[in-house]
């Protein structure tokens, strides 16, 4: 029986952190800026088309392999740096405030713009390297075989869960961000940027979209269409959490991880349709979500 | 000090401010008198920059506000305190109090020793000062919010109907205060907006009056309100 369900359990909880760094990084834009970014999944894609890009370029230099690991943190920092502010700046500005029509319709060309760019750069076929994954091999417990890799992925979705609490309870720029989120006029009237602080949590937001792509790619590769999935995905977790909660979020992966591979186990036809269950299940029951409310503070 | 020029602004394509012009000077207490709907809250909501103008100019001794954005007026020294109070109910009533400070960026020291000033003029806030700010009652809030302007207002402070849903013993009170923070802050340049004129009567070196947005001529205890004084 346990031979069954250790490996259900750590698929389940690599698969809820991958999907998890796509939800964080979506609710987290949400509740800073107010906008639902449909462009977001594309943001998750693009970082692992640079980190496995990286990745292959050190196996065929036969440079050091353990090089793969710093490559996958700087592909989502280099994605962050450079899409965070120039989309921000550029587009997403312009949907402050605007109706929920507007942004969606904003972020959806966003989003298409970004899925060709994608195949125009990095072409149609999948990349796939997974040096990272092999370097940190495999574990047994109690004969139960399985990567170090998925422990990896788990011990930074926790990172990334106290990170942003941290930041968010314990810095002065979570303290503003607090302020932006509960009331953007007096943020201002006191003496925020209230700009700087939305350049500063989008590009928070596709740094941990990008990390989940990179982090993903030793994996599965990548492929085209993976944008759209990961979006989709993401945004059942974020409605399963409650729109701009981070534990929430977390929660939610784990909900989403979880059906996911045990319909993968059981029926794996149904494999596409687990999470949307799950987030029908919860949303009949909790409307705004497990840890949302009508009037909570979001963040 | 602050002087408005001709400033009109529009909400909803309704104009709601016609042409206002008025001088907020150093060291006297500027009472801008309306009934509900006269303009008060937008004036102010204007001097701010929290709401787009369609014409006039707002300016700061030789600087021109009006082009600046809304965060600017913190750091130039203008402290705001709306209403409707707008604290961060999850954070203790210091942390509000400090969060001002916390965006300007400025050093330990200058923020314990403005945190003491205000604490100093309202010893109330010292008392509740781990309470979070959710949990104060509505005219302690007011208190609240008062201390967070001071934490900005080098220059100028702006109350918007600070005695409104006041109980009176809590009024009292908070007239006393405007009386000491004149006291200790000669310098600033107070406007406070009321609805009746009646409970500002003692702190009030000007008043003004607005009314279906316009300031009318001045009246009362100083009718050169509109000239610019030292």
């Amino acid at each position: 029986m346990s031979n069954a369900i250790i490996p259900l359990l750590l698929d389940s909880l690599a698969s809820a952190a991958l999907i998890f760094f796509a939800a964080v990084g979506l609710t987290l834009v949400f509740s800073v800026l107010r906008v639902l970014n449909v462009a977001h999944g594309s943001l998750y894609s693009i970082g692992g088309y640079v980190a496995a890009s990286v990745c292959l370029f050190i196996a065929s230099r036969q440079l050091n392999p353990y090089l793969s690991f710093v490559a996958l943190l700087f592909s989502a920092v280099f994605v962050a740096a450079i899409l965070g502010p120039l989309i921000e700046r550029s587009l997403v500005r312009w949907t402050y405030g605007k109706s929920e029509a507007v942004q969606i319709l904003i972020t959806f060309g966003l989003f298409l713009i970004l899925e060709d760019l994608q195949r125009l750069v990095f072409g149609v076929q999948s990349l796939y390297e997974d040096s990272p994954m092999r370097l940190l091999g495999t574990s047994s417990i109690g004969g139960v075989v399985y990567l170090n890799y998925q422990i990896l992925l788990v011990a930074m979705a926790v990172l990334v869960v106290v990170g942003l609490r941290l930041l968010i309870n314990h810095t002065r720029l979570g303290r503003l961000i607090t302020a932006v989120v509960t009331d953007r006029e007096m943020a201002q009237s006191i003496g925020i940027d209230t700009n700087r602080i939305f350049i500063l949590a989008f590009s928070l937001g596709v740094f941990l979209a990008a990390l989940g792509g990179a982090l993903a790619t030793p994996t599965s590769g990548i492929a085209p269409g993976l944008g759209a999935d990961t979006m989709v995905l993401a945004f059942a977790v974020a409605a399963i959490g409650g729109l701009g909660q981070i534990e929430g979020a977390a929660v939610a992966s784990l909900i989403v991880g979880f059906a996911r591979v045990l319909a993968i186990y059981l029926v794996p036809s149904l494999d596409a349709v687990a999470p949307y269950a799950a987030m029908l299940a919860v949303l009949l029951i909790r409307p705004y979500g497990l840890f949302g409310s009508v009037t909570a503070r979001r963040i | 000090m602050l002087n408005v020029d001709k400033v009109s602004v529009s909400i909803e394509g309704v104009r709601v401010l016609r042409k206002i012009s008025c001088d907020i000077v150093a060291r006297k207490t500027t009472v801008l008198i309306g009934r509900n709907g006269a303009g008060k809250t937008t004036t102010l909501r204007a001097i701010m920059g929290l709401i787009p103008r369609d014409e006039g100019s707002i300016r700061l001794d030789s600087d021109d506000l009006g082009s600046m954005p809304a965060h600017t007026r913190a750091r130039a020294g203008i402290g705001y305190a709306p209403e409707d109070r707008r604290l961060i109910p999850e954070l203790s009533v210091e942390e509000n109090i400090r969060l001002p400070a916390l965006a300007l960026n400025l050093d330990k020291a200058e923020i314990a020793r403005r945190l003491d000033e205000i604490y100093m003029l309202l010893p109330e806030l010292h008392v509740m000062r781990s309470r979070p700010a959710g949990g104060v009652s509505g005219g302690q809030g007011k208190m609240v919010a008062l201390g967070r302007a001071l934490t900005v207002a080098r220059k100028v402070l702006l109350l918007d109907e600070p005695f409104q849903g006041l109980a009176p013993a809590l009024a009292l009170e908070y007239a006393r205060t405007l009386g000491e923070l004149r006291r200790h802050r000669p310098e600033l340049a107070l406007l406070i907006t009321e609805s009746s004129p009646v409970l500002l009567d003692r702190v009030a070196d000007r008043t003004l009056q607005i009314e279906r947005g316009e300031i009318l001529v001045p009246s009362t205890k100083d009718d050169k309100a509109h000239v610019h004084e030292v």
